[in-house]
């Protein structure tokens, strides 16, 4: 391992978190305002298999939740993923 | 007098140090008996209306959405004007105080409709933050114009940041006052397990806890602190470092991490609750602020409260708030060579650390309180309505 890192990559937005951002701005914040796949498909113009991945991952890092409602999967940004998204715009 | 504060972010909507800012302010217009109601916006948890230690808080729903971040923000600010609305009834306020562009809509609409005087907090600005890239940048930055060009006062928390308002936005000296941040140094003055909460936080009874806390985003510069690393365990293998904080950036930063070998060395918590936060602030052994871009910093000051030494970049506000050798010290922005050079001289030397920290504290106690800065912002307020 180097004393320094030879090369730092320029930080860049990533995408998961412009998707989190926009998650958040469409008002999916609790679980009364929570969506479906098919939903946020629609909100966000995203193809269904990029926002499960995307969910997938938010979800492992805590930022998003999943609650379950009349029978489907609903989703919506935590707490902590909140948080997250709001140091963006400050 | 009847006091609005509209402000995006509020306690526990905790962004950065505008809601802080917001409650300290607003607790303490309190105490010398003013009516003030501040109307913000939910998070998960926080009632609609309650009242806080003297003054009355409204939270708006955002009930209608949008993808993209200025249409979302434009969309509240309409609900904002609705809540502002209904807590009017209740006040009848005589003045309106927003902080920082993103409420601005409501708050000069507010103006125009009421025909009551606007009075702007500038926390800090697009130019600043990220200098101006983009559409949305642009917009943000002719949004901070108009933030600063339609109230009666612009209020800014350094000098610093006066000279940025004044020469960026070309607005007048004259219209502008500087009132500093402040700090509950109280809140300081309680008891705590040191030992246990290191080892909460991951630091052994042996070990040097250095501290660095705010947003994980480029303008804070954390990661020079991370490049400062090897080079500060070079000299004290026994360093182990905390960064608190949440961002956009803590995936590029936990990778800088790794890379220098150091990861193992370095916690990164998240947000962490107030009362964990001045716990673990009184139990650091130094706290280092590396911003490259700080309109105050209050961050120094919690440092300072809480008896830590403090390092920090000599950038804006931070630059007005810490005095080099004497209430801590400074170090070159960007800079880990200077960083490492900074933590350091602190570790090295416990007589000059403990001076630092009894001056720094003082300095606090005598300069930063809220019910000064509340007293400094009446005076503004009195000049808008005329009672000056």
């Amino acid at each position: 391992m180097s004393r320094y890192p030879s090369v730092s990559p320029r930080p860049e937005l990533p995408e998961e978190f412009r998707f989190l951002c926009m998650l958040h701005n469409v008002g999916a914040i609790n679980a009364e305002r929570s969506l479906t796949v098919e939903e946020i498909v629609k909100w966000t113009d995203k193809e269904f298999f990029v926002i499960q991945k995307y969910l997938r991952k938010l979800e492992e890092l805590g930022y998003v939740q999943s609650v379950e409602k009349d029978g489907l999967d609903k989703y919506h940004v935590s707490v902590m993923g909140i948080r997250k998204v709001l140091t963006l715009y400050s | 007098m009847k006091i609005c504060l509209l402000s995006w972010e509020f306690p526990p909507r905790i962004v950065g140090g505008i809601a802080r800012h917001v409650f300290g302010l607003a607790k303490a217009l309190a105490k010398i008996e003013n009516d003030v109601g501040v109307v913000t916006l939910d998070f998960p948890g926080a009632p609609d209306y309650e009242e806080l230690e003297g003054f009355k808080v409204y939270r708006s729903k955002t009930e209608v959405g949008h993808p993209n971040f200025l249409t979302w923000a434009f969309l509240f600010n309409h609900f904002l004007e609705k809540q502002l609305a209904a807590a009017n009834k209740d006040f009848d306020f005589d003045l309106i105080h927003i902080h920082d562009w993103l409420v601005a809509p409501a708050g000069i609409g507010f103006k125009h409709f009421l025909n009551k005087p606007l009075v702007c907090t500038m926390h800090s600005t697009e130019h600043g933050r990220s200098s101006l890239h983009g559409p949305d940048s642009y917009m943000i930055d002719g949004m901070e114009w108009w933030a600063c060009f339609e109230p009666a006062r612009v209020i800014v928390t350094s000098n610093s940041m006066k000279g940025e308002v004044c020469g960026h936005f070309h607005v007048q000296g004259e219209k502008v006052d500087v009132i500093p941040n402040a700090i509950e140094v109280e809140k300081y003055a309680i008891g705590v397990d040191r030992w246990e909460v290191r080892r909460r936080f991951g630091v052994g009874d042996n070990e040097k806890l250095v501290l660095c806390v705010g947003r994980l985003v480029p303008q804070k510069g954390i990661e020079y602190l991370i490049r400062a690393i090897p080079r500060v365990s070079w000299r004290f293998p026994e360093a182990k470092f905390v960064i608190v904080g949440e961002g956009w950036m803590r995936g590029h930063l936990e990778w800088l991490a790794n890379q220098s070998g150091q990861r193992w060395r370095t916690n990164f918590t998240g947000f962490i609750s107030d009362n964990d936060l001045v716990a673990l602030t009184k139990s650091a052994d130094v706290m280092v602020v590396p911003s490259v871009y700080e309109p105050f910093g209050i961050v120094a000051l919690e440092g300072m409260a809480a008896g830590v030494p403090v390092v920090a970049s000599q950038v804006g506000g931070l630059a007005e708030v810490v005095e080099h050798d004497k209430t801590g010290v400074y170090v070159y922005s960007r800079s880990p060579d200077s960083i490492a050079w900074g933590v350091e001289r602190v570790l090295s030397d416990p007589g000059y650390r403990d001076w630092l920290v009894k001056n720094a504290y003082e300095t606090v106690k005598s300069r930063f309180s809220w019910e000064a800065v509340a007293r400094q912002t009446v005076e503004v307020y009195k000049r808008v309505l005329g009672e000056g």
